[in-house]
């Protein structure tokens, strides 16, 4: 049996280990918390999940929560006009259900589910002296710690990274109470908000602890009016400062959410962090090396709702590379091999989010405009969502862009 | 709420205990916490020499109870790889675990930070 080590508890290790065990390879994940730390703690994101990475997971029978979770039909879009009312309103379909899962559920319950399929768990938040004595124990390390200390192994690949600073400054609170939607009550949907010079307001129909759940999301242009939280608010004002916010700049979903609630006093989350793509090699002083996985590696803002499902499509990718590479030894080149072959699904995944932070161009404007009267381009771009490699064909790319309107209209 | 596309709801339920059936499990179990005292119930020669010198160190001397903090102390190794080392000879049955009570006095991440601060000193 080959010996793995994963550092690190989230979508990307614990899909990786559970897949991994199905495949008789010996395998520890280390974890900074428990399951009950995970599960009481705070929430960790929106975690709305596409098609391609739902069935990753139910390859594997991760799909635990399936039939509890809102099942996600469509994505909407509005945007401001200049007297604050909507010049945009539109929903396209999915081809195939999304989901949310509060990773708080998902992560715990993954955990569990790992230990009881016989994998083992170490608890222990990882440093780079215990990662220096431990690679020497195992035939392969993968470093799967999203946006923590351990990043700083992996160096910044400045040719894949065009930001040096966050570009949003995020805010989230999951609540119980918020109405059904007017503009289609009977669907549930991601609605994706946009105000000019202010930023985007995401709103995720999602399973919390509690049930069933909303979860509205900011997305503030950094100096902006949404960029307000570093003085790091309790759950209630954090909440009712996202409120005021909404009455303000986006006062249709004010309308809904008014008289809602939080969902738990852990229900809060404010930050921000600057889009990355690092090399997947770490190098430790006694010589070992280490490979990293996901947020890690290639850390996007999530304007595009596309970390999750990047983590999943990496564990799906690297373990394809793990079973295939048989018996020969895990070397740096195999790693580097093995990041470039997930970077292929996550290279246009980052082109697609790096645009999405920048003040829309005319042609994309022109697409949002058409998409009014049209559902297949409404459509189009909703699944892009679950297929971000077609965004390059069409919406990326104002020729493409120009002749995809004249041949739908 | 929704359809269940996918899914074989009456295999999986009796496979996998959904989230709210599972909780206070893990408590149950091995949390190695840096007092956390192990020892080797029966000391196997045999057992010892296929062991790395690490893992060796480490069987030799919970041959009378120790903590974690003294293992990982004495040998000069970071606790997260003691903890590692003590859970893989715990799986194979070489060292037991001795429970650890509930009314804690003192913050182990401090704990921990003094005593990777120690090992990081003396390395
Ligand atoms: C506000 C917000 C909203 C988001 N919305 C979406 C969305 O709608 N859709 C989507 O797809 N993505 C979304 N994302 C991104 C998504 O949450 C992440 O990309 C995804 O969780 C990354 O998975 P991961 O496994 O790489 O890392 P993580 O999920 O971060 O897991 C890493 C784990 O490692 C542990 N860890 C860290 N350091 C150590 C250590 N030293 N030792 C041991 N363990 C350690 C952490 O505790 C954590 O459990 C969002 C992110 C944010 C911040």
């Amino acid at each position: 049996m080959r010996k793995i080590l994963i550092i690190g508890a989230g979508q990307a290790g614990l899909q990786l280990g559970l897949s991994l065990l199905e495949h008789d390879y010996d395998v520890t994940v280390m974890s900074a918390r428990t399951s009950e730390e995970i599960r009481g703690g705070r929430v960790m994101s929106t975690q709305a999940m596409f098609h391609t990475a739902l069935q990753h997971e139910r390859d594997h029978e991760l799909n635990l929560w399936e039939e509890q979770a809102p099942g996600i039909d469509g994505l909407g879009v509005s945007l401001a006009g200049p007297d604050g009312s909507r010049a945009l309103d539109w929903v396209g379909r999915l081809d195939n259900r999304a989901q949310s899962v509060d990773q708080r559920i998902k992560m715990a319950g993954w955990l569990e589910l790992f230990e009881d399929r016989g994998g083992k768990v170490v608890f222990h938040g990882v440093t780079t002296s215990d990662l220096d004595a431990l690679t020497r124990h195992y035939e392969l390390v993968l470093v799967a710690a999203g946006k923590g200390e351990l990043v700083q192994l992996f160096h910044r690949n400045p040719d894949r990274s065009p930001y040096t600073s966050p570009q949003r400054a995020l805010s989230v609170s999951y609540v119980h109470g918020g109405g059904r939607r007017p503009e289609h009550p009977d669907m549930d949907a991601v609605r994706f908000n946009a105000v000019p010079g202010v930023g985007e307001l995401f709103v995720i129909p999602g399973l919390t602890l509690s049930g069933p759940c909303e979860i509205p999301f900011f997305e503030g242009i950094p100096g902006g009016p949404l960029d307000c939280w570093s003085d790091r608010p309790g759950p209630a004002e954090h909440w009712n400062r996202m409120r005021e916010l909404m009455r303000q700049y986006f006062p249709w979903e004010y309308e809904r959410f008014k008289s809602a609630d939080l969902t738990d006093s852990q229900a809060t989350l404010a930050g921000g962090y600057t889009p990355v793509v690092r090399h997947p090699v770490g190098t430790l002083p006694s010589g070992g090396t280490v490979l990293g996985m996901a947020d890690v590696v290639v850390a996007n803002d999530p304007i595009t709702g596309q970390g999750s499902n990047n983590a999943s499509k990496c564990a799906a990718s690297y373990l394809d590379s793990i079973l295939e590479r048989g018996d020969q030894p895990f070397d740096p080149q195999w790693m580097a091999d093995t990041f470039e072959r997930y970077w292929s699904l996550a290279d246009p995944v980052t082109r697609w989010t790096n645009a999405m932070l920048q003040p829309p161009p005319e042609h994309v404007m022109n697409l949002f405009g058409a998409a009014q009267e049209n559902e297949a381009i409404r459509n189009r771009f909703v699944n892009g969502f679950d297929n971000p490699a077609d965004f390059d064909n069409w919406f990326l790319d104002p020729v493409g862009a120009e002749e995809y309107l004249t041949q739908v209209n | 709420m929704v359809s269940q596309p996918q899914t074989h709801p009456d295999t999986r339920s009796s496979r996998v205990r959904p989230y709210t059936l599972t909780g206070g499990r893990t408590r149950t179990r091995h949390q190695l916490l840096v007092e956390t005292m192990i020892s080797v119930p029966d000391y196997d020669a045999e057992f010892a020499e296929t062991l790395m010198p690490e893992s060796l160190s480490v069987y030799e001397l919970a041959r009378t109870p120790i903590s974690l903090a003294e293992l990982s102390a004495s040998l000069v190794i970071p606790l997260g790889v003691i903890r590692v080392l003590v859970g893989d000879l715990a799986a194979d049955g070489a060292v037991f675990i001795h429970p650890t009570g509930h009314s804690y006095q003192y913050d182990h991440t401090i704990l921990e930070r003094i005593l990777d601060g120690l090992n990081q000193i003396s390395a």
